[in-house]
């Protein structure tokens, strides 16, 4: 059984004139250790995904439908009191901007403690410990200082590095990191990047990361989900995903990434734009912006077909593996 | 934090020497001490030279910086109704008009905050609903028409017989509705406690503490819905940041999120705008006490415009704005104290 | 002609701000009793009864007769009257008037001295800028209704009892005009600092036109929208105001009342029972500004402006 199983996962914001959906029939699943990445443009629905996992959308968002599976209970029905004794303690989350995140008028070490005493029944000075314990393990430089300090005396890295510490405070099965380094200095994302991978991979604990760098993704993750407009269009091994995309959009994203390129070269760009909440067009929303689109796919949303040990939701991807088929079988 | 006081300091003392300036120049237009010094009978030589020797007819500059040097020494010049010194007479009606603002700013503080953090947790619910009705409304109630509300009801008392007495619900209706009335609504009372020097204290008595009910009420509702606003619409920004959803993230508690992390960073703006008002409260206090005709600053300044009494007005207006001037400054420092972003230099970090 | 006019109609009618307004039950209720009163002070000689102006009309024997439904009312008056003997439903249409008049006129002043200062200092910046905000800083953080108080209490000083009472409406108007300045200015100057970074006004600096073109004809009708807001709360301000320096004997004298001395003047009375002769033009008077508060906060949410916050 995997850690985490999200079956036709529906997320809808209500708002006046009627619900928006943000996310249809989201399903995927996460094993203990694994890594898993979630990619797509802006607005593709990423962070409600992340968020709608622990129940923690911003209103006016709620879970329309579906089931969030972890080891086999649905934190989709559990009460707000269940979930606190699994947010933060089993399941933790990292946050896109470091500077935003921490509260800004208690200490770090108030913010760390306190993430600790909810969770467990220990001392004040046993917690502590547990905090600098932590503080050592992401190497910010004298921990034992920064215990005292508020968040703006700390730079954007170690603020996320603070973060990391907190989120391993509990010795979580799962860390959703939302974006974990878009906010920071380009020449310390790798560095903050590095941290995290390690020390999931020291601790053996799942990593949910979403991100929009198709480049981080293929280097440090086992499996991926692609998403667009509120939709998993493709999932799978990653290596076999980024070798060979079956869909249109993902091979898009693929070609997109400079290093794919030729030197010199003018990089691709998909045409238009991610669709808002608003309009989503008919069937495959993809579809006005799809080379391959025909009549069908501004029909219906395609079911998902099998290539390899990829699932993809194209009419093109499954002609194309019908027509495989109808051919081995004229063969044989 | 000491380059934070300078500051701050200096600025007082620019303000105040505006302030000293604009009353100074009000009593050189306004009064002419001739006048309540000497009678009629005095001819225009004999004035002239009494002029000289008062130094009234010195050029403005030398006039201001002998009645600066006299107010940096305590001296802002005789009463001439109560024919002793203005500071004196100030100093006999502080009290009174201090319990007053105390007693207010406890009902506000204890009320506001609980009505403003619960309407901003529960926007939705009928009862922030019914509070932010209800300070809607008062926001356009002027201060001395709740008074005079508050007398009606509460001091004389309200005999309602609009409902069929006969009957058993009529009866009931017009009991709900009428007032017994009996609140005193005139003055301190007479049994006050002395604590030391001028200030004579109606919070030790139930008859000081009867007094101060309706007073301390009317003052209260002008700046409770301001406050009530106030709260709630910082709190339900705050509540919409990302470091309240992180909190829940981490699997706190409701009360925890809503009373340390979002609550505390709520009060700072709270703390700038309340000082602001405590400056406010101090005009509304002139109103209230000439409804409930409490004897305090208020009271005693609106009588020293009728009868006239310039240096008690000059004096009024040069402790008035020492008031605020040392308010504003304590709330300044108080932020700086609370907020750990801001580095005590009277800057934002 | 028509034709132009029957254009701008239709384009108000299918404007979001016409819109809005039709779907908002209390912005249409507030507005039509607004627009009662309003059209009840205007035409107050017409609608009033009696003139309270006119002591001929007044008969002291009338004096304290309670509003009809009351043991011992007097069909002819139908709010009761009075301690002098004057029709209540008249001195509160006439003192309407009164109250309505000096708050637009304060307002008007406030705005033409704010949209001044605030134009020149957040245009200008600098020294202006500060020195201007400072003052308004000082004055704020003292009250306005201080202000007002210390300022009218000066004049009623200076000009003595008669002479303040014949000239009150004027000196209301400059008093409150003068004491609440700053918050205009604020609001201004908030809007223009916005406006100067967009690239209308350097586009203006660069065809040559001067700085005082600029402010008025680029940047003054891009700040409209918060000022049209904000003025019209500070209607029910200045009303409220007037009522308080009235109250106190500072403003309008009981021979020429509005509504905040009908109210003083009939405190002195409520002890004797007869509570109608200042809590009915004290209704009144909430009435008022409550409908002008809530058509400012209805206009706030639709016009939603960068509002001054502090």
């Amino acid at each position: 059984m995997a850690l985490l199983e999200v079956k036709n996962l529906d997320v809808r914001f209500a708002v006046r004139g009627g619900d928006l959906t943000a996310l249809r029939r989201i399903s995927f699943s996460l094993d203990k250790g694994e890594r898993l990445g979630l990619v797509g443009e802006s607005g593709a629905g990423k962070s409600v995904a992340a968020f709608s996992i622990l129940n923690l959308i911003a209103k006016p968002g709620y879970i329309a439908g579906g089931q969030i599976l972890f080891e086999g209970k649905d934190l989709a029905a559990m009460s707000e009191r269940e979930l606190r004794k699994i947010r933060g303690n089993r399941i933790a989350m990292i946050f896109q901007d470091p500077m935003m995140t921490l509260n800004p008028v208690l200490t770090i070490g108030t913010q760390m403690v306190e993430a600790i005493l909810a969770h467990r029944k220990i001392s004040k000075k046993e917690a502590r410990a547990i905090a600098l314990d932590r503080l050592q393990k992401v190497q910010i430089p004298s921990p034992e200082k920064r215990l005292d300090q508020y968040p703006h005396e700390l730079s954007g890295g170690m603020r996320q590095r603070v973060i990391i510490a907190i989120a391993l405070l509990l010795d979580p099965e799962i860390i959703i990191a939302d974006e974990p380094t878009t906010a920071l200095d380009v020449t310390i994302q790798a560095e903050i990047m590095d941290l995290l991978l390690n020390l999931c991979e020291q601790e053996n604990v799942a990593l949910m990361l979403i991100t929009h760098d198709l480049g981080v993704v293929s280097q440090v993750t086992q499996r991926m989900l692609v998403m667009y407009s509120g939709r998993i269009i493709e999932q799978g091994p990653t290596r076999e995903i980024i070798n060979d995309a079956r869909h249109p959009y993902t091979q898009g994203l693929i070609n997109a990434l400079p290093q794919m390129g030729e030197p010199g070269a003018r990089l691709f760009q998909i045409p238009g734009s991610m669709p808002s909440l608003k309009n989503v067009p008919s069937g495959c929303p993809f579809h006005p912006r799809c080379n391959f689109a025909t009549d069908q796919c501004k029909r219906a949303m395609p079911e998902y077909v099998r290539s390899g040990n990829v699932d993809v939701a194209c009419y093109e991807v499954a002609n194309l593996i019908e027509q495989e088929k109808r051919m081995q079988e004229a063969e044989s | 934090m000491l380059a934070f006081l300078v500051q701050r300091i200096s600025q007082a003392l620019l303000v105040m020497f505006v302030i000293s300036i604009i009353a100074f120049a009000i009593q050189d237009g306004l009064g002419d001490p001739l006048q309540e010094m000497v009678g009629m009978s005095v001819s225009a030589e004999e004035r002239e030279a009494i002029r000289e020797e008062l130094g009234l007819n010195d050029p403005f500059l030398v006039q201001y910086l002998r009645f600066a040097g006299n107010a940096i020494q305590g001296d802002l010049g005789n009463s001439y109704f109560y024919s002793k010194p203005a500071l004196e007479v100030i100093a006999e009606h502080l009290p009174a008009t201090l319990e007053l603002v105390i007693g207010a700013s406890l009902i506000i503080i204890f009320l506001s905050v609980p009505i403003g953090v619960y309407a901003a947790i529960r926007p939705q619910a009928w009862l922030s609903k019914f509070f932010m009705g209800v300070s809607t409304v008062g926001i356009s109630i002027p201060v001395f028409l709740t008074a005079i509300v508050l007398i009606q009801l509460f001091s004389i008392g309200v005999t309602v017989n609009w409902f069929p007495a006969d009957t058993g619900w009529g009866q009931w209706l017009n009991d709900f509705f009428t007032t017994e009335g009996g609140l005193p609504s005139y003055g301190r009372g007479d049994d006050l406690v002395h604590l030391f020097g001028t200030w004579e204290s109606g919070l030790f008595t139930s008859e000081g503490l009867a007094h101060l009910v309706l007073p301390c009420v009317s003052l209260a509702s002008i700046m409770l819905p301001l406050f009530i606003r106030l709260i709630r619409a910082e709190m339900m920004e705050v509540l919409q940041s990302d470091y309240i959803r992180y909190a829940r993230a981490k699997g706190l508690s409701a009360g925890r999120i809503n009373f340390l992390h979002a609550l505390k960073n709520t009060m700072l703006p709270v703390i700038t705008v309340g000082g602001v008002q405590i400056g406010i409260m101090v005009a509304y206090t002139i109103l209230t006490e000439t409804v409930f005709q409490w004897p305090g600053l208020g009271l005693m300044f609106l009588e020293a415009i009728t009868r006239s009494d310039i240096p008690l007005i000059v004096a009024y207006l040069m402790v008035v704005g020492l008031i605020f001037v040392v308010t504003n400054t304590l709330v300044d420092l108080i932020y700086g104290l609370v907020n750990p972003t801001v580095k005590l230099t009277g800057k934002k970090a | 002609m028509t034709t132009a006019t029957v254009s701008r109609w239709d384009r108000f009618r299918e404007s979001f701000f016409w819109y809005s307004f039709k779907r908002d039950k209390v912005a249409i209720a507030s507005f039509l009793v607004l627009l009662a009163m309003v059209l009840a002070a205007v035409f107050a000689p017409l609608l009033a009864p009696a003139d309270p102006y006119d002591l001929a009309q007044i008969n002291i024997m009338n004096s304290e007769l309670p509003p009809v439904g009351l043991d011992g009312a007097d069909p002819a008056f139908p709010l009761g009257t009075d301690a002098q003997g004057r029709d209540l439903l008249s001195t509160i249409l006439y003192g309407t008037r009164v109250s309505l008049m000096i708050g637009f006129g304060a307002v008007v002043l406030q705005a033409a001295l704010g949209i001044l200062f605030g134009l020149l200092a957040g245009y200008l910046g600098g020294k202006v800028d500060a020195i201007l905000m400072r003052i308004a800083d000082v004055q704020l953080s003292f009250s306005t209704l201080m202000v007002a108080i210390i300022v009218g209490a000066v004049f009623k000083a200076s000009f003595g009892n008669l002479m303040f009472g014949e000239i009150a409406i004027y000196m209301l108007i400059f008093i409150i005009g003068v004491a609440e300045w700053p918050q205009i200015a604020r609001t201004v100057r908030a809007s223009v600092l916005a406006e100067k970074k967009k690239e209308y006004v350097d586009a203006a600096k660069v065809m040559g036109f001067g700085t005082p073109r600029i402010m008025f004809r680029h940047i003054l009708p891009n700040t409209l929208s918060p000022i049209f807001v904000i003025a019209t709360v500070q209607i029910a301000n200045a009303i409220i105001s007037e009522a308080a320096l009235s109250f106190l004997g500072l403003g309008m004298p009981e021979t020429q009342p509005s509504l905040g001395s009908l109210i003083k003047s009939g405190f002195d009375y409520i002890q004797s029972g007869s509570w109608w002769i200042t809590l009915i033009p004290g209704l009144v008077l909430v009435v008022l500004v409550l409908v002008i508060n809530l058509l400012g906060d209805w206009l706030r949410d639709v016009m939603n402006p960068r509002l001054y916050k502090g």
